[in-house]
Formats: C-alpha cells, structure tokens, sequence
C-alpha cells in the first residue's frame, strides 16, 4: 500500500520568463554568471550580509554551492549536484534546503527554448513528496526554516489543493 | 486565521494526507475511504477524528439522501498552504526576473 502521489502536477512548483538572448547564451549566462544575478539577502543566501558567493560547477556531478568566510575560513555550503547536464536546452540539480535531513532532497530543471525574441527559461522545482512527512518540523528553527519545512509536510498536497485553498470565498 | 500547528500535525500521517487527496476530488462517505486505502474502519475513523478536529474535514450529508454522512474538505485551511506554495513560487519568480536583468544588461553591452 503505498500514498505517494506519482503524479508530477501535485508535486512542483514551476516559473518561466522570456529573456532577450538566445538559448546558448541564455545558458552560459545562467550558468556562469550565477553569482552575478543570485539574488543576495537571507532570503537567497546563507551568507546574507557576509562576502559569500554562489558556484555551479559545469557537468554532471557539478556541485552548485555557496562558499563564504567565517572566522578566517572558507566555508562551503552545498545545495546539490548537477545530475543531467544538456547545454543549451536544460540542466538538472539536486536541490536540499539547509534543514533537510540527510538524503532527503528536492529537484530543479532549468529549461531553455528558442522563442522568436530570445529565450523562455522555466524552472521547474519539483520531488516534494519524496521528502519524509514525519521528520520533526519546528525544533530549534527560525521562521524561515519552519517555513521551507512546511513545504515537506504539505508538498505532496501540491497543485490540485493549492487551486482549492485559491478559490476561498471564491 | 487558520491554525498550522493543527494542520500540520493532522497531515503528519501520509494516511490522512491520502485521504486529503481523495476528498479533493470528491466528498466521501467513511467507508468508501477505508476501502479504497486499504485501512481497517475503526482506523479510518481515527483518522477522520482527527481531521475533523483540525478543522481540515467537516461532516455532510448527501443532497439526495440524508441519511448518508460524507466527508468534505474545508476550504480554510488551505489558504495556510497556498501561502507557502506562493514562497517557494515567490522564491523562483524572484530569482528569474533577477536572472532576466543581468543577462539582457549583458547582452547589450559590447563584448569584450
């Protein structure tokens, strides 16, 4: 018996915008010049006010990660790996929230595709309801960890319950 | 101002999440849903308490038959997990427009 939804629309979050370059160079762009255009604050970085700077290695098995000083050391905070690696249509990378427990992780594709003024990059974040629902949810986090960790218990109630809690008073 | 601490507790369980996911799509009558998960009625009905208390289900009857108790989701509850849901959407939107700034900025600029 088994409750996991295998169904990929109740289980993702996905963004696109158009950009004015084309594909390749979308993706060097997105790629290379990550540290560039990451957006800084807690929000984004673990970092925040701190010197730190975000890298993505090229390839499968590519870390992405933040690397920053503290107490005289380079730290290095790794998100997840590149496991699908296809310049310049897509790629893939294991994402894992800082609290998540070990072996638990989430997945991110980025995609790009011609369009007649340049490029649609979509992001595609999806493999919530791989993330265990019984782990301890609030010990010891702040708000923004309780936030992302409510994610876990409610990412297989994803999609189809997201429109219903949408359509309130509606 | 829905309750998260009652909610997440009461979706702890992936047996009462999968009921969640089966009365989304219709309401149910108690049975129906120990049927179709596999689970014992008196489990179910566990289940079903505790949902209910969490305010996550409410009770109801069949409008051509009275006498049928089913469950439905209530709407409530949810917006909580919208909220969050917008985050993480809020999260990619963010980064993506950030994205979009650098690189058009960067194609306009002669190369080197």
């Amino acid at each position: 018996m088994t409750f996991t939804a295998d169904d990929p629309a109740v289980d993702q979050v996905r963004v696109s915008v158009l950009v004015a370059v084309p594909p390749d160079e979308a993706f060097r762009i997105f790629t290379e010049d990550i540290d560039l255009w990451w957006r800084r604050g807690l929000r984004y970085r673990i970092a925040a006010g701190r010197a730190g700077t975000i890298h993505l290695e090229a390839g499968v098995g590519g870390r992405l990660y933040e690397a920053f000083e503290s107490g005289g050391d380079t730290q290095l905070t790794e998100t997840g790996r590149v496991t699908a690696w296809d310049p310049p249509r897509r790629f893939v990378f294991e994402w894992r929230a800082v609290n998540f427990a070990p072996g638990e992780t989430t997945e991110v594709e980025v995609a790009f595709e011609a369009t007649a003024s340049g490029t649609r990059v979509t992001v595609t974040h999806r493999g919530w309801n791989r993330i265990r629902a019984d782990h301890p949810a609030r010990h010891g986090m702040d708000a923004e960890g309780f936030l992302r960790t409510m994610g876990r218990w409610w990412g297989d109630l994803m999609g189809g319950l997201r429109e219903f809690g949408a359509g309130r008073g509606g | 101002m829905p309750d998260l601490d009652g909610t997440l507790t009461a979706l702890a369980d992936p047996a009462r999440r999968a009921v969640i996911d089966l009365l989304q799509r219709e309401p149910r009558c108690s049975s129906a849903l120990a049927d179709a998960l596999e689970l014992t009625r008196p489990a179910m009905s566990r289940h079903l308490r505790v949902l209910r208390k969490a305010g996550l289900v409410e009770e109801a009857s069949l409008e051509d038959d009275a006498r049928v108790r089913v469950y439905r989701l209530r709407r409530e509850p949810f917006a909580g997990l919208r909220e969050w849901l917008d985050d993480v959407e809020g999260f990619w939107t963010d980064q993506l427009a950030s994205f979009k700034r650098h690189a058009e900025a960067k194609a306009k600029r002669p190369r080197a």
